[in-house]
């Protein structure tokens, strides 16, 4: 790759640029560059593009499949003029049980968290399965009492207040997932809306370590440097040690990159995924 | 893959021992109650449940239970609708604090202190190459939360831990977020403890400020020395406390 990680971050580009620490350095020119798998052919681009794209929409579509069920259950209760209870969401269980099996392991979490407030007997709620040490999914039980867990509030995470303020689908992370799995994670979110209102979001969580399996192979046969990067320009994925899943890449705007086409950015080509907030560098 | 050694194996192979397990539960259980996270009356989970959940057998709980039960944390109700329940201790908190901080040793406190400079400077030098105007946003909330908690040793407590794990998931590591959450488990007591003196909270405020500052300027090694220093100063006097106890 010939743009490097800029010595400074965008947010202080205009000040002092003597700072050590990982992550700072300029890459090493003698560095071997992407090592491209010996054995298989090439592929293109458009093929990587694809295969991350691929992988997602599956995920995406078992995440459809929660949100219409919560939406039945939610507009259901509403009909009788109640609001739905932690009991009427148990009936997602079934469909959370099977996916987590079907999708099992690039699926590691799956469920309905519930707007906060919105519930008749909770102030809030996940109905939330992940597979457990032994591999048998458990509900997650957290302490959301605010006057005791320091966690309680999880309107603020990117999967829960992207779709509930720009009412679209969203990929959040890669992120530190320490509400639910202590994880390097995506999180592939949808918001549930019923008559309008917002009731919550479907979602299922991506361990890192799995996406990069799906993605690793085209990624490998790519001829040149090449990374994924979210709307932020966080790495999560990449066929070079230069740049490692978790850093940022400085310099590019993945944001500004259009939905289909190269895209040009100071050397480096950018495509983005599908309708997906991820962009494939390479150059 | 290469075959670990004689010795390592030795280590790997070890039995955990179940005496540390037990003991380990019970403080984190113990703190819990002193905390307030357990509310007085509580029932707590069935035995198999509970252990289940907390990934020890039930051997080991049942051990941790009966420790609880004789630090009059826990009473046991027989019968129908019976089983273990929370009994909040009375006395002003700084006293029962203080007779948690007694089952410390110095050196222990100090090793504690050092394990946890380790990490927290390490997550810090690493966020600050890291964070992104997301992770940068969670952290100033958290640095207020903080701030406003002044008076509140457990708010404190609760919003400081809670701001090192967030440095640490900026740092992008889940093995340093971990590591964070541990310490809070095992010691999240006694830092509540240092946290009731007023003015190791005033200058918590200001080193907080002043590690965020340096993470949001991309400065690693200043953010690593800043929260090397935070961790240092609660420890030290966690130290003088202990040495002020009466044995």
């Amino acid at each position: 790759m010939t743009v490097q990680h800029s010595p400074a971050s965008p947010r202080t580009a205009a000040r002092s640029t003597a700072r050590g620490g990982p992550g700072r350095t300029p890459a090493d020119p003698a560095a071997p560059a992407a090592a491209a798998d010996p054995g298989a052919a090439a592929a293109t681009a458009e093929e990587a593009v694809a295969r991350v794209r691929d992988t997602l929409e599956r995920v995406f579509a078992a995440v459809e499949r929660t949100r219409e069920a919560a939406e039945r259950i939610v507009g259901g209760a509403r009909a009788v003029g109640a609001a739905p209870s932690t009991a009427d969401l148990a009936a997602l269980r079934p469909l959370l049980l099977r996916q987590l099996a079907e999708h099992a392991p690039l699926i590691s979490g799956a469920g309905f968290v519930a707007e906060p407030g919105s519930l008749a007997d909770a102030p809030a709620w996940l109905e939330w399965w992940q597979p457990g040490p032994d591999g048998a999914p458990r509900p997650l039980r957290l302490h959301l009492d605010p006057d005791r867990s320091a966690y309680a509030d999880y309107t603020h995470w990117d999967w829960f207040a992207i779709p509930r303020t720009t009412g679209q689908r969203a990929v959040s992370g890669p992120y530190v997932d320490y509400l639910c799995s202590d994880e390097y994670s995506l999180t592939l979110a949808a918001p549930v809306t019923v008559g309008g209102e917002f009731a919550g979001i479907a979602a299922a969580d991506v361990y890192l370590r799995h996406f990069e399996a799906a993605v690793r192979p085209v990624l490998r046969r790519l001829p040149a440097p090449a990374c994924l990067v979210n709307a932020r320009g966080r790495i999560a994925a990449s066929n070079t040690a230069r740049h490692v899943a978790g850093s940022l890449l400085r310099g590019v705007d993945p944001a500004a990159v259009p939905e289909t086409g190269a895209h040009r950015q100071g050397g480096l080509e950018l495509r983005r995924c599908g309708t997906l907030p991820l962009v494939l560098v390479t150059g | 893959m290469e075959r670990l050694s004689g010795g390592a194996h030795l280590g790997v192979f070890a039995p955990v021992q179940n005496q540390a397990r037990v003991g380990a539960v019970a403080r984190r259980l113990g703190d819990a109650i002193e905390l307030g996270l357990l509310a007085d009356g509580e029932q707590l989970p069935g035995e198999a449940d509970l252990a289940a959940r907390l990934g020890v057998s039930t051997v080991t709980l049942r051990g941790a239970l009966v420790a609880l039960r004789e630090q009059g944390l826990l009473e046991t109700r027989r019968g129908r609708g019976g089983g273990s329940f929370v009994t909040a201790p009375s006395g002003p908190p700084a006293e029962r604090l203080r007779t948690r901080l007694a089952e410390y040793g110095v050196e222990e406190l100090r090793d504690l202190g050092d394990h946890h400079a380790a990490v927290s400077g390490a997550a810090s030098l690493l966020a600050a190459c890291r964070t992104d105007e997301d992770g940068l946003a969670r952290l100033r909330r958290l640095e207020e939360e903080f701030a406003a908690a002044a008076g509140d040793a457990a708010a404190l407590a609760r919003a400081d831990r809670r701001l090192h794990v967030e440095v640490a998931a900026a740092a992008q590591s889940p093995r340093l977020t971990r590591e964070e959450i541990r310490f809070q488990t095992e010691s999240g007591a006694l830092l509540c403890l240092a946290l009731s003196e007023d003015d190791l909270a005033g200058a918590a405020v200001r080193q907080h400020r002043s590690l965020l500052a340096a993470v949001e300027a991309g400065d690693g090694q200043g953010a690593r020395a800043l929260a090397e220093e935070h961790v240092r100063a609660a420890v030290d006097r966690l130290v003088d406390l202990r040495l002020h106890l009466p044995d």
